[in-house]
């Protein structure tokens, strides 16, 4: 994974948040670098949601 | 030859309807303006994507809609209705500009285009101009508008809940254990977008529908990489194939036509083969919900007049009014014989999509609220006109039908309401005559300034 996706990583295993937190939070980055990194993230088959549409880590996921 | 998108955004700037950015602009920001101007938007230049301009927010009033479908706004559902009993069948050409660059392999990649984050709480990036072509052995093609929810560099969620002639050829594809080819036109005409929203019976081709209402056929390519058809004037064009996993990956929430936040749902991912592009390409973002819903008015109205004509009541004017998002209200003025205000009704009320249908006569401007409410308080009597049909079909994001309560897979039902604003039988029209000032066409103000 790349920097990026592991800042993503480790800001939703702290809590769960919407993917626009998870923007808002990076507006630094470029957008095409930050879509990338959640790519990385999507494709690591790590993520679950909750009622409210929230991002979050699944309980049991492994990161690597 | 039928027009393309960039025709149409030609229109609109003649008409004065069409504002251009020419600051960059970072593609996070795209639907913050759109929402803040009055003209639909060109942004010349988009932050990090030099190849690409954005255009959204095109059809989001119904005097853009009549522009481009070139009519006037009272003449949209009639001009709807006429097309779509003339389709015209599309030709196929060889060569295409939405073919200008071919993008396979490793060079396929969702990033190097300039999808906007829409609404705060959107599940990701979505792609919302969408025409999405796929093809049965058995009923042949279907077109559809259908939301792309960006996954990763090479696929996306698509929102393929609701009933339609697509779900049910991704079912058939699914029961073989086989995948569902489809490819995705981005940046065409509106009337490709309206004939992908109209109902047509499932052996019904949209883009013969399209055909009608451009008054010519719609030009069409191979695709390179799946056994389908695009419109060659397109955008930006996606190939690829709905992975055969059912209804199983999250998608949304998404902004929805209703103006509310949807749910996140279970959906079938898209994995995306060829990006194809024009060679200066134009991003073509639907602005939710305003677009959406006047994409539905001729649909919805055409609709109507037709449920009136069955019914023998004589229609003068229809709208599907975008407080109601173009879809769940029906207001009609008639030309009334007695008893016809309640056969007007039953007829509005047998459209699927419609909860609300209010009928007037023809005296009352349908198109300005406060002639509206004047005959719906002085014409209405609640206990006489006023019609509720219990449990008819009912939609998920309307909250009021209480789906959330109902469980995974629960059908919502709903109540629908008629009022009839006609004047009542019995009552003299003269009791209804308006007020008239003395003199009036006698004197004028600016003489006296």
């Amino acid at each position: 994974m790349n920097p990026l996706a592991r800042v993503l990583v480790a800001e939703l295993s702290e809590r769960p948040r919407h993917f626009g937190e998870l923007v808002e939070a990076h507006m630094e980055t470029a957008w095409r670098d930050f879509l990338l990194a959640w790519g990385e993230v999507r494709a690591a088959d790590i993520l679950g949601r909750d009622d409210d549409g929230r991002y979050l880590i699944r309980a049991g996921a492994v990161v690597s | 030859m039928s027009h393309g998108f960039r025709e149409f955004l030609r229109a609109l700037e003649d008409a004065g309807e069409l504002l251009r950015v020419k600051k960059a602009v970072d593609p996070r920001h795209l639907s913050a303006l759109m929402a803040q101007a009055s003209q639909a938007t060109f942004f010349e230049q988009i932050a990090g994507y030099p190849d690409w301009r954005v255009a959204g927010a095109l059809v989001s009033t119904r005097r853009r809609l009549a522009i481009a479908m070139g009519c006037s706004e009272a003449a949209i559902a009639t001009r709807f209705e006429e097309s779509i009993r003339q389709p015209i069948e599309p030709t196929l050409v060889d060569r295409a500009p939405c073919q200008d660059v071919v993008l396979t392999g490793n060079d396929v990649d969702l990033t190097r285009v300039p999808i906007p984050m829409m609404h705060v709480k959107d599940g990701g990036p979505y792609i919302s101009a969408t025409l999405v072509v796929s093809k049965d052995p058995e009923y042949g093609r279907n077109v559809g508008s259908y939301r792309l929810m960006y996954r990763t560099p090479r696929e996306t969620g698509i929102d393929l809940v609701s009933p339609s002639d697509m779900r049910v050829y991704y079912q058939r594809a699914l029961d073989r254990g086989r995948p569902l080819e489809i490819a995705v036109a981005i940046g065409v005409h509106p009337f490709e977008l309206l004939a992908a929203s109209y109902k047509a019976p499932i052996d019904v081709d949209e883009l013969a529908v399209a055909g009608g209402l451009h008054g010519a056929p719609v030009e069409l390519v191979r695709c390179r990489t799946v056994d389908l058809e695009v419109p060659a004037h397109a955008e930006l064009v996606l190939e690829g194939e709905l992975l055969p996993i059912g209804w199983t990956a999250d998608e949304g929430p998404f902004g929805e036509f209703s103006h509310i936040t949807g749910e996140v749902k279970w959906n079938p991912i898209f994995r995306i083969r060829a990006i194809t592009h024009r060679r200066d390409p134009i991003f073509y973002v639907l602005q939710m919900p305003w677009e959406n819903d006047w994409l539905a008015a001729p649909v919805i109205e055409a609709a109507g007049l037709q449920a009136l004509r069955v019914a023998s009541v004589q229609p003068v004017a229809i709208r599907a009014p975008v407080g109601g998002c173009c879809y769940w209200t029906l207001v009609a003025s008639i030309k009334k014989r007695p008893g016809e205000g309640k056969n007007a009704l039953l007829a509005l009320l047998s459209v699927a999509e419609v909860k609300l249908a209010i009928v007037t006569d023809d005296d009352i401007d349908i198109d300005d609220p406060d002639q509206l409410d004047w005959a719906m308080t002085f014409r209405v009597q609640a206990d006489q006109d006023v019609l509720i049909v219990p449990g008819a079909r009912g939609k998920h994001i309307d909250p009021s039908v209480r789906a959330a309560a109902m469980g995974k897979g629960g059908l919502p039902t709903t109540a629908k309401l008629g009022i009839d604003a006609t004047i009542p039988e019995g009552i003299p029209r003269s009791h209804y005559e308006r007020l008239r000032y003395f003199a009036k066409d006698a004197v004028r103000l600016e003489d006296y300034r």
